[in-house]
């Protein structure tokens, strides 16, 4: 190498200081808040009711009672963590159709703020994710918060990025929450 | 060099401190928490020890109903309204203990919904680290061997429908080898609607694509290290990464497309110790930098493209030359960025027309880009990337420049998502450098990523 890279100077770069570094994060870590990943609704009735679905048009959960339903949560423009979610669900359809079962798919968007119901639409589109038993959902902010949390759907926002896992929950035909899997294969939980 | 510079260390004080506030402020979060659980645990003894003594009372009632001549009615029966106890069940519960029994029942549904709620508010943390390996550190070369990168913490606080908080607090090693703390963003702002957003700070100045699309959390980008021109201000990027001033953002939907739109101005940066610096304190003559970015989000065949121009000017004081030398910095750049759910694909380029305000040796054309290709096939995603940076050396502004050499550098890397929070990446890449010193310099490099 021939190269001369300079000589940058920095803060808090000589070892004194990094004690203090040691003992801010002593002090800081306890205050760090996990959400924890685990649902306390049972039921989709305990769920915001209200939504909107890829067409603009109002969208109420009870109209799904006696129809069992898959549920997870996504953003539109993920490429890496909901396309796997995507995959999953769609294997879950061909497994309903192969049993000559029937569910309702409900894909409730994270991020209200960017994706709008032409975000979506354009979503079902491109992904061919266009059955009618499937409903891309849009909510106000405060309603997709509340949602998550009652779901244990742990997530936080990274500018435009949304960090979010892949749960999928399977309500019965009652509305009643029967199980929770993660589509990335690593974790069931039975309730 | 006769300018005065306020030591460093000061800032990192400052620094350390407002995190040892934040710090304690979780702490008397967590505190208030446990307290209020504490509250709740004794309001429900209390009301344990409550509903022991109705149930004492409603005995003892019975008892005396037991006693009493048929057809005597009870005190509690005579409330107005009130419904006959029907045949068989409890007696009523006096009005002084309902009244107490309620109050308590009030309290302690208050306070679990207060210990909720708190548990919901406050600052929720959240960050990034990456740990390295390579033949040469992935952004100081000097460097062989095994390196820490950084510890990104990202802090949004919750502050109500409209006002936005971030604050990005990273724990990096520095070109000497240490570790250093840097603020690198601290932002307010507020949302007047879907379609603008306000914020005054310290933010990722929203130049091309790639400043604003990835910032510190290495965890999310594809590839294992930024382009090298636009990497930041520390590490070697010769761009302004960063901008203090104010920052209008948006987007609005024009038909099936999407525009996108961003504004600024903040303090001209200044260079200082070789390296760009973004004036955090303000500058001492009060000019500017000045810039906008136009985006458009196509739809249809074309989902997933966007495309977009953007321009800045400032004027930057080299102060590592006394008297401090000046240049208007002027760029021009345009981009293009496919990303779906198989192709991460991004190109940028930039044109930089420097005016020397100092020397008078007139306009310097200089130019830079990169174009980066990645395959997103399950939890590998292969990429590729060709950068380039022509800068003249006559121009003051990238002369002065520690990392402001003209140059190119080819990579191929890996990225393998070991699972829905880490990240492993292996990178191979050439660079050569070719006017200020000649020379190339291969590396092997891999990195692993993580958010929490």
């Amino acid at each position: 190498m021939h190269t001369s890279y300079g000589q940058y100077s920095s803060a808090l770069r000589s070892p004194p200081r990094r004690v203090l570094i040691a003992l801010l994060l002593v002090v800081a870590l306890p205050g760090v808040r996990i959400t924890p990943a685990c649902a306390s609704a049972t039921g989709l009735a305990e769920l915001p009711r209200a939504w909107l679905d890829d067409r603009g048009q109002p969208f109420d959960l009870r109209t799904l009672q006696g129809h069992p339903v898959v549920l997870t949560m996504a953003y539109a423009t993920c490429h890496r963590v909901c396309p796997m979610t995507m995959r999953r669900l769609q294997q879950m359809q061909r497994d309903f159709d192969r049993r000559g079962n029937s569910a309702e798919f409900l894909v409730i968007g994270y991020d209200p703020d960017r994706d709008d119901a032409a975000a979506w639409h354009q979503y079902r589109e491109t992904r061919h994710l266009t059955r009618s038993n499937w409903h891309f959902l849009i909510g106000p902010r405060a309603a997709v918060e509340q949602t998550a949390r009652q779901l244990g759907f742990e997530f936080w926002k990274y500018d435009e990025h949304v960090m979010h896992d892949t749960r999928v929950l399977y309500f019965d035909e009652h509305g009643t929450l029967l199980e929770t899997r993660e589509a990335a294969g690593y974790e069931t939980t039975l309730r | 060099m006769g300018t005065t510079r306020h030591p460093r260390a000061y800032r990192s004080r400052a620094w350390v401190g407002a995190l040892l506030a934040a710090g304690l402020g979780h702490s008397l979060v967590t505190h208030a928490a446990a307290k209020d659980s504490d509250r709740i645990a004794a309001l429900e003894q209390k009301l344990d020890q409550s509903l022991q003594l109705i149930r004492e009372l409603s005995a003892r009632v019975h008892d005396l109903e037991a006693r009493a001549p048929q057809g005597t009615p009870l005190a509690a029966d005579q409330r107005p309204g009130a419904a006959a106890a029907p045949a068989g069940t409890a007696a009523p519960i006096p009005p002084d203990t309902a009244q107490r029994l309620a109050k308590v029942e009030q309290t302690v549904t208050q306070m679990a919904a207060g210990a909720g709620q708190h548990a919901e508010e406050g600052l929720a943390t959240h960050g990034f680290a990456d740990v390295g390996v390579g033949n040469h550190n992935a952004e100081f070369p000097q460097y062989r061997g095994a390196d820490v990168a950084e510890l990104d913490f990202f802090l949004t606080p919750r502050l109500g429908s409209r006002t936005r908080a971030l604050f990005e607090l990273n724990f990096e090693v520095g070109s000497d080898g240490n570790v250093g703390v840097d603020l690198e963003r601290a932002q307010v702002g507020y949302q007047f609607a879907d379609s603008a957003t306000v914020w005054l700070g310290r933010f990722h100045t929203p130049y091309g694509y790639y400043n604003t699309a990835f910032h510190h959390g290495q965890q999310i980008a594809t590839s294992l290290r930024r382009p090298r021109f636009i990497e930041f201000e520390d590490h070697g990027g010769i761009m302004p990464a960063h901008t203090v001033g104010a920052w209008l953002t948006g987007a609005e939907r024009v038909g099936d497309q999407k525009v996108t739109y961003d504004v600024y101005i903040g303090n001209s940066q200044r260079i200082t110790g070789g390296k760009l610096d973004m004036n955090n304190a303000g500058n001492t003559h009060g000019s500017t930098i000045v810039g906008g970015n136009l985006g458009l989000l196509l739809s249809g065949a074309l989902d997933g493209l966007k495309v977009g121009v953007d321009v800045f000017q400032t004027r930057i004081e080299d102060e590592d030359q006394a008297p401090a030398y000046v240049t208007q910095v002027r760029s021009y750049g345009a981009y293009a960025a496919y990303d779906t759910d198989s192709w991460e694909d991004i190109a940028e380029f930039h044109v930089f027309n420097n005016r020397d305000l100092t020397g008078h040796t007139g306009t310097h054309r200089s130019d830079a880009g990169f174009l980066q290709m990645g395959y997103r096939a399950g939890r590998y995603t292969p990429y590729a990337r060709y950068e380039r940076g022509a800068f003249q050396q006559s121009d003051d502004y990238f002369a002065s420049q520690a990392t402001g050499s003209s140059y190119y550098r080819t990579a191929l890397g890996l990225r393998f998502d070991v699972d829905l929070v880490s990240a492993l990446k292996l990178e191979l890449a050439q660079t050569h450098l070719t006017d200020r010193v000649i020379g190339s310099y291969d590396e092997a490099l891999l990195q692993y990523a993580i958010r929490f």
